[in-house]
């Protein structure tokens, strides 16, 4: 880690009470140290002064004007009045200036009871308007995009908002134009603010500028309840409060950790909720009765289920499938569920291309890409798969100068400079091997050419942190390798690894693997992959299948393979919140609760263990996963294996967990094992180009669980898409917007066709987890898949009208 | 981009340390053949400075002789400060709104002709005075502005903000 | 009383001095010789800190002192000369650009060769395009002659200057607002510190001069510190050009020693008031500045002499106003000068300004009333001194002081629901 020259302590004197803080430190901050809370717009700790509003003012003796508190370094024995008469006057002054205009809407402001312009015009505020003329209007209820509304009457121009898209997300498409006091917050003419973040900047907005559309007009901040939560919609685990008002959820609002998320969540974690009072959410069980789903009670499905998958269990052919989207005490409780309840090793929660959800050695921490000098991506696609992750990324690159290398197949949409290390499997892990070859052999042998300069730049730099996405079993390895050379050079190295799921990472520590328990630990014989179960389950060799907040129909790479296993598959039960494509195929649906609804733990993809807090009650029918396992344990006289108590599952878990961090490269952690449908090879990729290599790529709105179906997630979701390079566009003739059809091994879907340069040629990029277009269709179990090109005459036809074969 | 703009912004850009720099001066390329800063303009410039159209935008609006939208040909841009206000700017603004109908940053129906008050032009010993598409005339009286009025209506300025 | 020998003026009205050959009979580029062939860099900047030559552009900072402050780090540095002069009632720099630019392209290298600048910046204001095609030309000419360019006059200094144009805001003669505005960024003051020395343009140590700043280091050079300092007072000494404008019969710019009494500039240089007017108030240092009135006229024209009383000397931009005029009209053109010029980052200067403006404009137009004096005379405490950048300082000087010493003319217009002045105002513009 980059060491910082240690930093003089200072000692200040703030309203006659001293305080010792370190060289550098902000008069703003030694005051809050202090205790003393001085008002501020637009300054904000996240971010670099900006000195604009000017209500920080306070007195320094010997310096004649008064100072901003916000730009203002300490000195030693400086003396700071933040209460004089003189400072009363001129943050009077400034409240005057801001409130000139100011429409006083408060009424129907959502900002209403926590808006820093109210709250300090109550505190230092002038009593009454001195103005005698027409206040000057601006334009009201702009639609900014379509996450957020602008309110420029009520905008104070304290620019946290444009600065928290330039210094924070790196997009800078929030600006102001114009000048003077007809400056507006906009974006370019005629494009919407779009933005992974957009929801941080409603935070951020000292006033009721900013609102989201999600919660306008919905509550008033005093009547909400609040609890902490985490978000659960990737594996970073940001850190939120979920604010609920007679047991509905209106919002969820930042609770930083530093470590974690510094303060920001992503507009998937924040809006994804409103899915849960739509008819889609599942209230109650459902049983197939003549191919028809009929409701049920929870009792009546818990019986039902219960038998049957007992009745496979004596024959030992039943498998579960889970564990990623339920907290650790329920991925615990799941394969306590498989071991000790049903007698089977057959549990994985593997449902999607990640084989390891955490490094074997060489673990770091989210905080220490703040300090990496060299960032090598592997394949993890950041500002899709884990967007607050990405927003450290692009800090590190863009502010503190960390170079970005990115080996994948394509190269991702980043704000920030980044170079591309074309990935081809097999090859990658090659080029892995010579790199650690010439790192161990030195600078001197590095010689001339691509693998030089990389390595070079791996021993120039001087702390490495690589992010991976737990896919290919030989790449991660060579990384490893890698890792493990730059470590024995002295250069520190770290390893994340972006999970699948949001509590993959969890799963996978529960034992929610076939070959380990909890803690990782080695059980020396295994039971099948979620892979074999699905190959057993179509070959009509497995009898039941338990899924528990798992959607295989649309993540599993082999579509047409888990299609087959789930229709064939004798007695198939599935946990969910929402009817999936999968729990479509259920006999018996149990209906889960959300995470809101509950309370226990998460692991995050650094392997940090979070705890959540339940924010609402869930509905009469609905059940978490751990009361439903708790249900059938206690249905089938095994209630010792799964206590329906949170607390005293999570003592189990962490007495078995202690020793189950990743360890040294002389001892790794051992891996969750891997079938051999999923190991890649080279000569896969067709050279011929006659047709179309199929690589899915994730989209954050994309995904088939719970998201897919909240109104406000679905609204921003793209339509199914196809990317080519712009030479196969024209070589087979399509254009931006055509739609083909794409046809592979299991299937056909239908896609528009977007045209750009981050394809490779013969390459489609394609959408995935998309439920009416599943590329998984496309796909064999390794995740590789071709298809050919098939175009269509006119766009609006569905479905489309087939004209012509081009490949 | 038009070949030409192309060689004028690796020009600008070769000139500069950073090529963001090149961006005023390319949208006063621009605008001197436009007319005005168009949207293409605007993402052209954006793409040279290495920005977003957004920045380009809020760029290129804080600057007033950058003009948003199509504005007549002839601009004429009276000063309104104090030292020509001393010295007959009133009854100068006046007869110009008058004779040309229009009012501060108003264009005229045809596109012939633009309007408008400007802050101190830095020639107040020679007040009042005014711009003609940046073209300065000084100690303008208004019998002097219907000769100048007559010589412009007489000609066509095809390019009305030059930019070099 | 003679008048004084012009120095920067000289020669400009008798010759055209955007021909080089005239520039050079006059003696021009003598100095640059002078310095390149047998001074050193830290000779050079020795002797304009011996000189006391303080700056032009408006804060009179010591010029030696100021390029003193860059750090010897090896980085580039550059120098950036302010040529967007848009203070109201100054005309000077407009003038040199027009009429004397070989001496801006001399005084620039020399400054640039005393502080080791890799590349030098002039921005000129976007209205100036007449001066900016006359700099262009006197550039191709002086680079023809081998003043400019790879080894200037055979020696191993090397120097090139970039032209770059304004695009119309007042504010980008700030000095770091301009670096943001040749950045190609929006012309908004930085928050400092930083200071440009040490993070200036593209964040490289930068010194910001002056159009006449630089105009007056070739002289300094050619004829000595002693020279320099030995006209006008010890502490800000020098020729300087003041614009002198509105009611005087000869408004133009007068080069003088520094000190001399408005008096003197304005009945032996301006040709006095017109006949039958009395002084009413001189706005001696630009807008930006306050007022000085009859009593003042013995005060020394430079920067110590008008700060005693309570104004200040700015950029030199002179502007007599006789007793026909009306202080509410005229205050209204310069706060509505602010207004229109606010970059509006900060709130005092974007929302306090915006509001003087209506007030003022109110009551000339009739409509004001009791509250708005009330708010007029406390407002300056709250908006001056608490501004990002002194832009926002700049907007109370004037109306503040003629308000203090005309109190009865603001009543009036509220009183009259009107201008007790629009005859007046008719009546000057018809002399
Ligand atoms: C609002 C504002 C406008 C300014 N305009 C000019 C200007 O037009 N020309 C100028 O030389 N200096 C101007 N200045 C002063 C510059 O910031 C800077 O002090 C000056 O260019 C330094 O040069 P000097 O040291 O040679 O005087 C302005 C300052 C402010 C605050
Ligand atoms: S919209 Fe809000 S955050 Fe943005 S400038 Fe206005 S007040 Fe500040
Ligand atoms: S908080 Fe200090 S100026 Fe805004």
């Amino acid at each position: 880690m980059s060491k910082q020259p240690a930093r003089r302590n200072l000692t200040l004197t703030i309203d006659g009470r001293q305080v010792t803080v370190p060289e550098g430190t902000l008069v703003v901050e030694a005051a809050r140290q202090a205790g003393f809370n001085i008002p501020v717009y637009c300054y904000h700790p996240k971010m670099d002064p900006a000195g604009l509003c000017r209500i920080c003012l306070v007195e320094i003796e010997k310096i004649p004007k008064l100072q901003i508190a916000c730009n203002t370094q300490v000195a030693d024995g400086m003396v700071v009045h933040t209460m004089s008469p003189r400072v009363a006057e001129g943050r009077r002054g400034v409240l005057e200036f801001l409130l000139l205009n100011h429409p006083l809407d408060c009424p129907i402001c959502d900002k209403g009871g926590e808006c820093d312009l109210q709250d300090f015009t109550m505190s230092y505020g002038p009593g009454a308007s001195r103005l005698t003329e027409p206040k000057l209007h601006k334009p009201k209820a702009v639609d900014l995009g379509p996450t957020i509304v602008l309110d420029e009457e009520r905008c104070i121009l304290c620019r946290r908002c444009t600065r928290f898209d330039d210094e924070i997300a790196q997009e800078r498409n929030l600006v102001v134009n114009e000048r003077g006091h007809h400056s507006l917050i906009a974006t370019a003419d005629g494009s919407d603010y779009r933005s992974y973040f957009s929801g941080n900047t409603t935070e951020i907005c000292p006033v009721g500028a900013l609102t989201s559309k999600a919660y306008r007009f919905r509550s008033r901040p005093w009547d909400l309840s609040h609890a902490d939560s985490v978000c659960t919609q990737c594996s970073v685990g940001c850190n939120y409060r979920i604010d609920s008002r007679f047991g509905r959820i209106m919002r969820t609002f930042t609770r930083e950790n530093t470590a974690v998320d510094d303060g920001w969540i992503c507009d998937r974690g924040r809006y994804t909720f409103n899915y849960l009072y739509e008819p889609s959410r599942l209230r109650q069980p459902l049983i197939k009765r003549d191919g028809e789903h009929q409701p049920a009670t929870f009792d009546e499905a818990i019986a039902i289920a219960a038998e049957r998958l007992r009745t496979a269990a004596r024959k030992g052919s039943v498998g579960i499938i889970g564990g990623g989207r339920l907290s650790d005490e329920e991925a615990f409780a799941l394969q306590q569920f498989a071991r000790e309840v049903l007698g089977t090793d057959n549990i994985d929660h593997r449902v999607g291309l990640q084989k390891y959800a955490s490094p074997s050695r060489h673990e770091a921490r989210l905080e220490d890409i703040d300090d990496a000098s060299l960032i090598v991506i592997f394949g993890a696609i950041t500002p899709e798969q884990a967007p607050i992750l990405d927003l450290r990324l692009r800090r590190a690159v863009a502010r503190r100068h960390a170079k970005l290398l990115f080996v994948g197949p394509y190269k991702p949409d980043l704000p920030v400079p980044c170079r591309h290390v074309e990935y081809t499997p097999g090859a990658i892990a090659e080029l892995m091997e010579q790199l650690a070859d010439v790192v161990h052999h030195g600078r001197e042998e590095r010689g001339e050419g691509f693998v030089a300069e990389i390595a070079q730049e791996l021993a120039d730099a001087e702390r490495i942190i690589a992010v991976h996405n737990g896919r290919d079993p030989g790449a991660i390895e060579a990384l490893e390798k890698l890792m493990d050379r730059l470590h024995d050079y002295d250069h520190p190295v770290g390893i994340l690894v972006v999970g699948a799921t949001g509590n993959a990472r969890g799963a996978e520590a529960a034992g929610c693997v076939p070959n380990l328990g909890p803690g990782y630990a080695e059980l020396g014989r295994s039971g099948m992959t979620a892979a074999e179960m699905f190959a057993a389950a179509a070959d009509g060799k497995l009898d039941a299948l338990y899924i528990a907040g798992a959607n295989p129909a649309l993540t599993f790479p082999d579509g047409e393979l888990v299609r087959r296993a789930l229709q064939r598959v004798p007695f198939l039960a599935v946990a969910d919140q929402v009817l999936t494509e999968t729990a479509a195929y259920a006999d018996v649906v149990l209906a889960a609760a959300s995470f809101a609804e509950k309370s226990g733990h998460v692991t995050n993809l650094e392997g940090r263990q979070q705890a959540f807090a339940q924010a609402i009650e869930p509905p009469v029918h609905v059940g978490s996963d751990l009361r439903i396992l708790a249900a059938f344990a206690q249905t089938l006289g095994k209630e010792w294996a799964i206590p329906d108590d949170a607390d005293a599952l999570f003592a189990q878990l962490r007495h078995v967990q202690r020793a189950a961090r990743p360890r040294s490269p002389k001892d790794p952690l051992p891996r969750p094992r891997v079938d051999e449908t999923s190991l890649s090879s080279a000569d896969q990729v067709d050279a011929t180009h006659q047709r179309f290599t199929i690589i899915p790529v994730p989209r954050l709105y994309a995904g088939g669980g719970a998201s897919a179906h909240d109104p406000g997630i679905a609204a921003m979701r793209p339509a199914p898409f196809a990317t080519f390079h712009p030479d196969d566009a024209a070589r087979i003739g399509v254009v931006h917007g055509d739609m083909v059809r794409l046809q592979g091994r299991g299937g056909s879907i239908d896609v528009e066709v977007h045209v750009g340069p981050q394809a490779p040629t013969g390459v489609a990029l394609v959408l995935a987890d998309m439920p009416q277009a599943p590329v998984n269709r496309l796909l064999d179990a390794s995740g590789f898949g071709s298809a050919t090109a098939i175009k269509v005459r006119s766009v609006a036809a569905a479905p489309p009208e087939t004209i012509e074969v081009t490949a | 981009m038009t070949p030409e703009r192309e060689r004028r912004a690796s020009e600008l850009v070769a000139r500069y340390p950073e090529s963001q720099s090149a961006l005023i001066p390319f949208l006063q390329f621009c605008q001197a053949h436009d007319g005005y800063v168009t949207q293409q303009a605007i993402h052209d410039a954006a793409e040279i400075a290495g920005i977003t159209p957004g920045e380009a935008e809020s760029i290129a609006s804080f600057y007033t002789l950058l003009f948003k939208e199509p504005v007549g040909k002839h601009k004429i841009q009276v000063c309104r400060t104090l030292s020509c206000m001393l010295r007959g700017a009133d009854e100068l603004q006046q007869h110009v709104r008058q004779r040309l109908g229009l009012g501060n940053g108003e264009s005229s129906p045809d596109g012939r002709f633009y309007y408008e008050e400007v802050e101190c032009l830095a020639a107040c010993d020679r007040a009042p005075c005014l711009q003609h598409n940046l073209e300065f005339h000084y100690d303008v009286t208004p019998e002097d502005f219907d000769r100048l009025l007559d010589e412009w209506r007489a000609s066509d300025p095809g390019v009305s903000m030059p930019a070099e | 009383m003679a008048r004084f020998e012009p120095v920067l003026l000289r020669g400009i009205g008798q010759l055209d001095l955007t021909d080089i050959e005239n520039y050079k009979q006059l003696g021009g580029f003598a100095a640059l010789e002078k310095a390149l062939r047998e001074m050193t860099p830290e000779a050079v900047q020795g002797e304009v800190s011996a000189s006391n030559l303080r700056g032009r552009g408006g804060a009179g900072f010591p010029t030696g002192k100021k390029w003193s402050f860059l750090p010897k780090d090896g980085r580039p540095r550059y120098l950036v000369c302010n040529c967007d002069e848009a203070e109201p009632g100054t005309f000077k720099d407009h003038l040199l650009l027009e009429q004397a630019p070989f001496q801006i392209i001399e005084g620039l290298l020399i400054s640039a060769y005393a502080i080791n600048a890799a590349q030098i910046f002039m921005y000129i204001r976007g209205e100036f395009l007449e001066g900016f095609r006359i700099f262009k030309r006197a550039l191709d000419a002086a680079r023809l002659q081998g003043y400019l360019g790879k080894r200037i006059l055979g020696t191993d200094f090397s120097m090139d200057i970039v032209v770059h144009r304004g695009a119309g805001a007042y504010i980008c003669g700030e000095e770091t607002a301009m670096l943001e505005s040749i950045e190609g960024k929006r012309g908004e003051p930085r928050l400092k510190p930083p200071f440009p020395a040490n993070a200036g343009l593209y964040g490289m140590p930068t010194v910001v001069n002056n159009v006449e700043t630089v105009s007056c280091v070739p002289h300094i050079i050619e004829r000595g510190a002693q020279w320099f300092a030995s006209i006008g007072p010890e502490k800000c000494p020098g020729p300087k050009i003041i614009s002198v404008s509105g009611h005087v019969v000869r408004p133009g710019n007068y080069e003088v020693p520094m000190g001399i009494p408005a008096r003197e500039l304005i009945e032996e240089y301006a040709g006095g008031l017109f006949p039958g007017r009395r002084l009413k108030a001189i706005q001696p240092g630009g807008g930006s500045s306050a007022a000085i009135f009859e009593e003042d006229l013995d005060t020394g024209i430079d920067f110590d002499s008008l700060a005693a009383k309570r104004t200040m000397l700015g950029s030199g931009g002179f502007v007599v106003m006789d007793d026909t005029t009306c202080m509410v009209r005229a205050s209204q053109t310069l706060t509505r000068f602010f207004e229109h010029e606010s970059c509006g980052q900060c709130t005092p200067c974007r929302e306090g300004g915006q509001w003087v403006a209506r007030m003022v404009s109110r009551l000339e137009a009739g409509e004001g009333n009791e509250s708005d004096l009330r708010v007029l005379s406390t407002i300056n405490d709250t908006i001056t001194g608490t501004n990002l950048c002194p832009l926002g300082d700049s907007i109370m000087p004037f109306l503040s002081s003629v308000l203090r010493r005309f109190p009865e003319e603001f009543a009036d217009h509220v009183r009259e629901a009107g201008c007790p002045f629009r005859v007046g105002v008719a009546a000057s513009m018809a002399s």
